[in-house]
């Protein structure tokens, strides 16, 4: 069997910023040689220290632990060369160029494998760090993916060509045929079809389109043909203007690592200055020679070494991994441990309703006759035939209820699908063909007396406060109208007491009506519902619940893309959500385990509490280890021996994370 | 695309075909340096080719010294560790290059869309593409950014896609063929002596030259003498040049 040739894809190479793995140039197969290089080279490079720790033990293989050194040095030491050199051509200092510095000044003073170990850790958080921002990365890149980059477009003579976005200009007419996602705002012109948004919203249900209704890119058409006009250019789309949104809420979020780097280019410039100046006042002021094992370059070089942020490089990234280790065997993802931080911090949970704090699939809830009457059961089974080949959430809804009820579908003849408003068919009752017709209320509206038409328009008006979905049906001379509500997640529940035992303010936000909002919040004890949020109230409040009370955010669809980048933490609900939600969010809930959100609290309590204890710990050490040596109150083999005990120490200590936290 | 021949075309449509076709008309054209065979192929037969001429040259240079066989293995240890790196070093800095020409094709079809609808349709225009077809041809090509990247840099450019193998897997067929070569003299050298080392060099090189001309689809036999002849000539000028210089 021959597979199928992947289709290079560029744009995807050029937002992996000309990646090997996704080079055009390369064979599919060798792309993957290219993946994770620079961690696979960390980890050889980690074991070849080992191995350099283990083969110096014996005399007489000293040279082949000389011999892995090099290839530390040559495997991580060379980037690291690399970078600090652009750095210093761009005159910058910062904790780059101190741990290069330190490493390869350690071979001046006879101790490479010191160098050595700190170009190991060193590579490792980086490697860590790289993979973080390359998901970061990958979250805008989905974004480009919703909106297909090509339409046909209808010319004035009528024919069709295909066009890029980029050459479609407003006012344009654009064919969108059945399967097809619309690639820019528009109106529609001409045909009558439903559009799927579950994935740009969140809604379950398709919305039905027809001659000047608004149509948004992104959206998929399900059922018929549609023309549209193009009303906006490709920068000012539906699908732009959820990029932007999510690109200045990323760059509006605030982040710990911004703290780090500005106190880490701080520090080496203290450190690399103190250097300096120890080599220059050390035998000004002590009589001590420049050179010699006693000298002040010696010394200073020491210095350099031992107050190399080893244990702090070392303590944080394990104290993260061992967290989201011990996360993600509990089914929940995190992408980077600086998150559990950002989580300890926040004071409010905020979750999305449709698809979060719901499963998203629609239950029947009950039948309203408006005209004549007959059971239930009779109704459901003259639709299912109608509805067993519809991809419709109410289709589904219809046939899960007859399955539960135990219900056979009625023989059918003449089926016909209405774009956009329903099904028409006959069904056998009793030796008798009847006709039936299910659909919106548009479809059999105008076979309604004006009295019926009123008291069906009350009756949708009642139900869509109420939060529920509706389909009209006619069976002979019965009219009924089915409702149909979203599900609730039967953890739900707990995880929000179990959170608002831990003191955290729990609030629910929705594009809802408010009576249905109230209605889940009370069901669940959130405190607080926002209810008939369209995106930019939604954005509004989890600014303000992110700066108020640090906000983590839970949701699942494209549109909660923005408000989980914006919130101080955003969480994404793993299966069935949008594709974009997930990468926008900082962690992924994979089976979408809202119980694990209380212990996910915990967690971050715990590893809050174990990083202050490293960072204390790894501080002291440079302390009390660093100073001393200089000044020759301590032998320099006993700082090295305090400056590794430390931080293999903070190593160990980190691991505690592992487990689960007790309190 | 009704009317293709599915296997004239290849699976492909008959602008992907046209494509195709051209490209593989200007390799044809190119001078070859073993840019059919496989990277890694290619990479290990050159190194095994010079080692065998290292072999050749070591062994009679510096016949008589002590411990010969010692040194040598030494010093191909050494040289094998510098062209196994050397060659991913070289293949990573050409991929560094096409990238680099791929983003400046990119920003060219992204900032100068109509100069280059003009330059794609001239290429078009001059494969015999007029008037409606030649403007519907465009279209497509145009419509789709993937595909007008593909056929800017492939057309315009003259390079292949998906052709290349990654530096790291073209290193180790750097390192296996110099390992090859390097067990086929210790083995000349431990059954025939130095004349094993030098039989041992000959037919590494006449070996991996075979083996080129397979994969290049060029003829066998001259390849294989000719490069063997070539190793005979390098070995000759050393040797009789240093029995010159010495008889001064």
């Amino acid at each position: 069997m021959t597979k199928e040739k992947e289709a290079i894809v560029f744009d995807e190479f050029f937002e992996m910023g000309l990646d090997d793995r996704k080079s055009p140039f390369l064979t599919p197969q060798s792309r993957r040689w290219g993946v994770n290089l620079f961690l696979k080279a960390s980890l050889l490079s980690l074991f070849l220290l080992l191995s350099s720790y283990l083969l110096a033990l014996h005399p007489t293989l000293q040279p082949f632990a000389s011999l892995a050194l090099v290839g530390v040095y040559f495997l991580v030491g060379v980037p690291a060369l690399i970078d600090s050199v652009d750095d210093l051509l761009n005159l910058e200092l910062n904790i780059d160029v101190l741990m290069t510095l330190a490493a390869f000044s350690s071979i001046l003073i006879g101790s490479p494998a010191e160098g050595a170990m700190l170009l190991v850790l060193f590579a490792i958080s980086g490697a860590m760090a790289d993979a973080v921002s390359e998901k970061a990365k990958s979250a805008i890149s989905s974004l480009y993916k919703i909106a297909p980059t090509s339409a046909t477009v209808i010319l004035e003579d009528g024919s069709r060509a295909p066009r890029s976005v980029k050459d479609i200009q407003v006012g344009d007419k654009v064919l969108i045929r059945s399967g097809e996602v619309i690639p820019l705002d528009g109106v529609v012109v001409d045909g009558i079809s439903s559009l799927n948004l579950v994935h740009l919203t969140g809604e379950s249900l398709p919305i039905p389109k027809e001659v000047g209704d608004e149509v948004p890119s992104g959206a998929e058409n399900l059922e018929g043909t549609l023309t549209i006009r193009v009303t906006k250019p490709q920068a000012e789309s539906t699908v732009s203007r959820i990029i932007d949104l999510v690109t200045s809420a990323q760059e509006a979020k605030p982040k710990l690592q911004h703290w780090f780097e500005k106190f880490s280019k701080r520090y080496a410039t203290t450190i690399i200055a103190l250097s300096g100046f120890f080599i220059l006042a050390l035998p000004l002021f002590f009589g001590i020679p420049y050179t010699g094992e006693e000298g002040s370059i010696y010394r200073s070089v020491a210095f350099l070494i031992a107050a190399s942020p080893c244990a702090l490089i070392i303590a944080t990234p394990i104290a993260y991994l061992s967290a989201i280790s011990t996360s993600a065997k509990k089914g929940v993802l995190l992408k980077g441990g600086i998150i559990f931080d950002a989580i300890y911090k926040c004071g409010a949970v905020a979750f999305d309703k449709t698809g979060t704090l719901t499963t998203g699939e629609l239950h029947f809830a009950n039948v309203d006759f408006l005209q004549g009457e007959t059971s239930v059961d009779t109704l459901l089974q003259a639709a299912a035939p109608l509805e067993e080949g519809a991809i419709h959430p109410i289709a589904k809804a219809f046939l899960s209820e007859c399955e539960e009820r135990k219900l056979a579908p009625l023989p059918m003849r003449g089926f016909k699908a209405h774009a956009g408003r329903g099904l028409s068919a006959e069904v056998e009752s009793k030796g008798k063909w009847i006709p039936v017709k299910i659909g919106n209320r548009a479809f059999l509206e105008e076979e309604l007396t004006p009295e019926q038409q009123t008291l069906l328009a009350e009756k949708s008006d009642e139900a869509k406060r109420a939060g529920q979905l509706i389909a009209v049906m006619k069976v002979g001379e019965t009219l009924a109208l089915f409702r149909f509500e979203d599900t609730l997640r039967p953890e739900a529940k707990e995880a929000v007491t179990q959170l608002k035992k831990q003191g955290l303010h729990v609030a629910m936000l929705t594009g809802d009506h408010r009576e249905n909002g109230e209605r889940v919040a009370k069901e669940l004890g959130i405190d607080e519902p926002f209810s008939e949020l369209k995106p930019e109230d939604k954005l509004r409040h989890v600014t303000e619940l992110s700066s108020d009370k640090g906000l983590v955010m839970v949701g699942d669809g494209i549109n909660d893309a923005p408000a989980l980048t914006r919130a101080n933490v955003g969480v994404a609900m793993g299966s069935g959500s949008a594709t974009t939600a997930t990468q926008a969010a900082d962690v992924i809930l994979l089976h979408n385990n809202l119980e694990r959100l209380p212990w996910l609290f915990k967690k971050s309590k715990q590893t809050r509490h174990i990083i202050a204890q490293n960072l204390t710990l790894a501080a002291s050490v440079i302390l009390f280890a660093t100073t001393p040596a200089l000044l020759g109150i301590i032998p320099l083999w006993l700082a090295v021996v305090l400056h590794e005990g430390g931080t293999i120490l903070v190593g160990l200590n980190a691991l505690r994370l592992l487990r689960d936290p007790i309190f | 695309m009704c009317g293709n021949d599915p296997v004239h075309f290849k699976g492909k449509d008959a602008v992907g075909h046209v494509v195709e076709a051209q490209v593989g008309g200007i390799l044809s054209k190119a001078e070859i340096h073993g840019e059919e065979a496989p990277d890694h192929i290619a990479a290990g037969a050159d190194t095994a080719r010079e080692l065998g001429l290292f072999a050749l040259l070591f062994w009679t240079l510096f016949y008589g010294v002590d411990s010969l066989y010692t040194l040598f293995a030494f010093f191909i240890l050494g040289w094998t560790v510098w062209r196994t790196g050397r060659s991913a070093w070289l293949s990573w800095a050409r991929l560094e290059r096409l990238h680099r020409i791929v983003a400046e094709e990119k920003w060219e079809i992204d900032h100068h869309r109509d100069q280059e609808r003009e330059e794609l349709k001239a290429l078009y225009e001059a494969k015999g593409f007029t008037g409606k077809l030649l403007d519907e041809v465009i279209d497509v090509l145009m419509s789709d950014g993937d595909r007008l990247l593909r056929v800017m840099l492939e057309e315009e450019l003259g390079l292949t896609l998906e052709n290349q193998q990654h530096p790291l897997q073209i290193a180790i067929g750097s390192l296996a063929g110099a390992l090859i070569s390097f067990a086929l003299t210790t083995v000349g050298y431990f059954t025939l002596g130095f004349y094993g080392v030098l039989f041992a060099g000959l037919f590494s090189i006449g070996v991996a030259s075979g083996l080129l001309a397979h994969y290049n689809k060029n003829r066998i036999t001259p390849a294989v003498l000719w490069n063997l002849g070539l190793a005979v000539l390098a070995w000759s000028f050393a040797v009789f040049l240093l029995q010159a210089f010495e008889n001064l």
